[in-house]
């Protein structure tokens, strides 16, 4: 992993105003969740997870089927934070936050609420230090 | 006449690397029936030799060969303060080249009935004298080939026997994926992927992953297969975004089994690609599929932004395919080529190689929604307001484009599409992209040109032609 400082401006290119409705607060509390990780780490792996949590809402998983274009934001978040872990984490990390979203989207295909997207993604940096 | 190259790394300063298992597999995968294999060292520090594997003459040849040439000697070849343009980490080893001169540096042996003609005591050694380090041999296999391998020499070859075992494997492990998965991502993905398609994409990937000296066959079949799975996961979330109801002739999984199943599997299908290409390990390969992925997204969403322009202009069109379609080609060759720990030089050749036959497909899958003969109905692009190269040349064209222009501005039943169609027909848009996927094709061959791929070259080369001139 890298100490470069994280741009969040750069990160949230194309996913304009996502910051002001949610991710901002979404990423303060996963920033609270890193806590475990290295200082120079944690943004970046609180910046995942809440693009995950937003990407997963976006798309209204376990819900009802979202029009294309908030299913499309929410696939560039998925794939957003993919790369950030990609670029960032070590590959336990990339696997737990994997499984994480395997989890709830099998959950969500068999109609089952399966609980929040947040304690499963706590639960993904818990087991992928 | 086949050339290749055979690499292997080596482990200690002076070693004997018996390649005579090698050398028969190159055969054998060759065809060669009855002719000669020539070996060339592409070191001054690696000699050839034919003799006994028995370890304790390796050790008397490893002593030969310190006492005629002891290391330490006092080499002139060692005074670098009396040497010109010297490298930074050029080695002491005027010992090794003066051993390299009492061995050969090419060998030529015979084979018959399609094998190595060698002794019951004989074996063929690269003789290491200036480890540990990569290195590389020369072969060419020349004689009588069996008729179905000729002109095939590597595995990747369309029909060939290492090619149809490639695919096998992409088959076997997608089959393998599927049957650790819950039923209700399992099934709707297993239907997709059982419906066919090109499987262009873990193509590219088994053969670039030849380039590198690391070539594993496994590794390559679970990457590839991982790829298909991506790119099958982004054809489930772009059906519902496109409202297709069918997909390789069978019904697309938002239709099937409605879009809230369709966005769930195409996520978890998203996270599944994504963890095993993370599990292989290989940071490279993790970054280059992930960069992939985030330009598809991005290029879907400016697809679907683009159809209030419809039918677009060449740049956006660009843009758009650039993202959709070429990214996951081109990570495919990178990825392939990263896998095998390809030169940095080889894989953004390959990189580019796949972003130029990734615009080109695209733009020949244009042309394939005005081709009767395709077995795809007609002007589904059309009606679905997809963007198509032949449509926005058709829009341009003095004498079509203005009826087109207004054709695609109003609402697109049978009649209007069989007309825009009709439009597309008579004007030279269709002739006009398929000259430009052709040259794009071209260029994508010229990148092959700087880098060494043996015989990989003619596969690369074939598979990029004709992902173009197709009808389906």
């Amino acid at each position: 992993m890298t100490a470069q400082a994280l741009r969040i401006d750069r990160e949230l290119e194309r996913l304009d105003g996502l910051w002001e409705d949610g991710l901002q607060d979404t990423y303060k509390s996963y920033m609270d969740a890193v806590g475990a990780y290295e200082p120079a780490e944690r943004p970046r792996l609180a910046l995942a997870a809440a693009l995950i949590e937003s990407g997963l809402r976006l798309q209204g998983l376990g819900g009802r089927a979202v029009a294309a274009t908030p299913l499309l934001m929410g696939d560039l978040c998925l794939a957003r934070a993919s790369r950030l872990l990609a670029d960032h984490a070590s590959q336990s990390l990339q696997v737990a936050f994997a499984r994480a979203i395997e989890t709830m989207s099998a959950n969500a295909a068999s109609g089952d609420a399966g609980g929040p997207v947040r304690d499963f993604l706590v639960l993904a940096l818990e087991n992928g230090r | 006449m086949i050339a290749q190259r055979l690499r292997f790394k080596t482990s200690s300063p002076t070693q004997f690397v018996d390649i005579t298992e090698q050398l028969r597999q190159e055969v054998r995968r060759s065809g060669l029936r009855m002719g000669r294999i020539h070996l060339q060292s592409l070191h001054t520090t690696v000699g050839l030799a034919v003799n006994e594997n028995e370890p304790l003459l390796l050790r008397d040849f490893e002593s030969l060969l310190e006492r005629l040439a002891p290391s330490g000697a006092g080499y002139e070849h060692d005074d670098f303060a009396r040497r010109f343009e010297i490298a930074l980490d050029e080695p002491v080893n005027g010992h090794a080249h003066c051993r390299q001169l009492l061995l050969t540096g090419f060998a030529t042996l015979l084979v018959e009935n399609g094998d190595l003609v060698l002794g019951r005591w004989q074996s063929v050694f690269a003789v290491e004298l200036d480890g540990p380090r990569q290195r590389e041999l020369a072969i060419q296999l020349d004689g009588e080939f069996e008729a179905e391998k000729v002109g095939q020499p590597l595995p990747g070859a369309k029909g060939s026997k290492a090619a149809k075992a490639d695919q096998e494997l992409v088959e076997l492990e997608l089959t393998r994926q599927l049957l650790a998965d819950p039923d209700p991502v399992a099934v709707p993905m297993r239907r997709l992927v059982e419906a066919g398609g090109k499987r262009l994409r873990p193509r590219l990937v088994q053969l670039t992953a030849h380039v590198g000296p690391r070539h594993d066959p496994l590794r390559a079949a679970a990457l590839a297969a991982a790829v298909e799975l991506l790119h099958n996961a982004t054809l489930i979330h772009d059906d519902y975004v496109d409202e297709s109801t069918h997909r390789r002739g069978r019904p697309t999984v938002a239709a099937a089994e409605g879009p809230e199943r369709a966005i769930a599997v195409g996520d978890f299908y998203f996270a599944k690609a994504t963890r095993l290409v993370a599990e292989m390990g290989n940071g490279d390969v993790t970054s280059t599929i992930a960069d992939a992925l985030e330009a598809i997204c991005a290029a879907q969403i400016d697809d679907v932004a683009l159809r209030g322009a419809y039918p677009g202009d060449h740049a956006s069109y660009l843009k758009v395919v650039r993202g959709k379609t070429a990214a996951l080609f081109a990570a495919s060759c990178a990825s392939g080529a990263q896998l095998s720990e390809a030169t940095p030089e080889e894989v953004e050749a390959l990189r580019r190689y796949g972003d130029l036959l990734g615009v080109a497909f695209q733009m020949a899958d244009d042309m394939v929604d005005f081709s009767p003969s395709s077995g795809k109905p007609v002007g589904l692009d059309i009606r679905q307001r997809v963007l198509s190269l032949p449509l926005i040349y058709a829009a341009e064209d003095k004498e079509v484009g203005p009826e087109v222009r207004r054709l695609l501005a109003g609402a697109l039943g049978d009649a209007e599409v069989s007309r825009v169609t009709e439009l597309v027909r008579s004007s030279d848009a269709l002739k006009r992209v398929g000259d430009e996927a052709r040259a794009l094709v071209e260029g994508a061959v010229r990148e092959l040109e700087a880098i060494e791929l043996d015989g990989l070259r003619p596969t690369l080369i074939g598979l990029a032609r004709s992902a173009v001139d197709r009808d389906s």
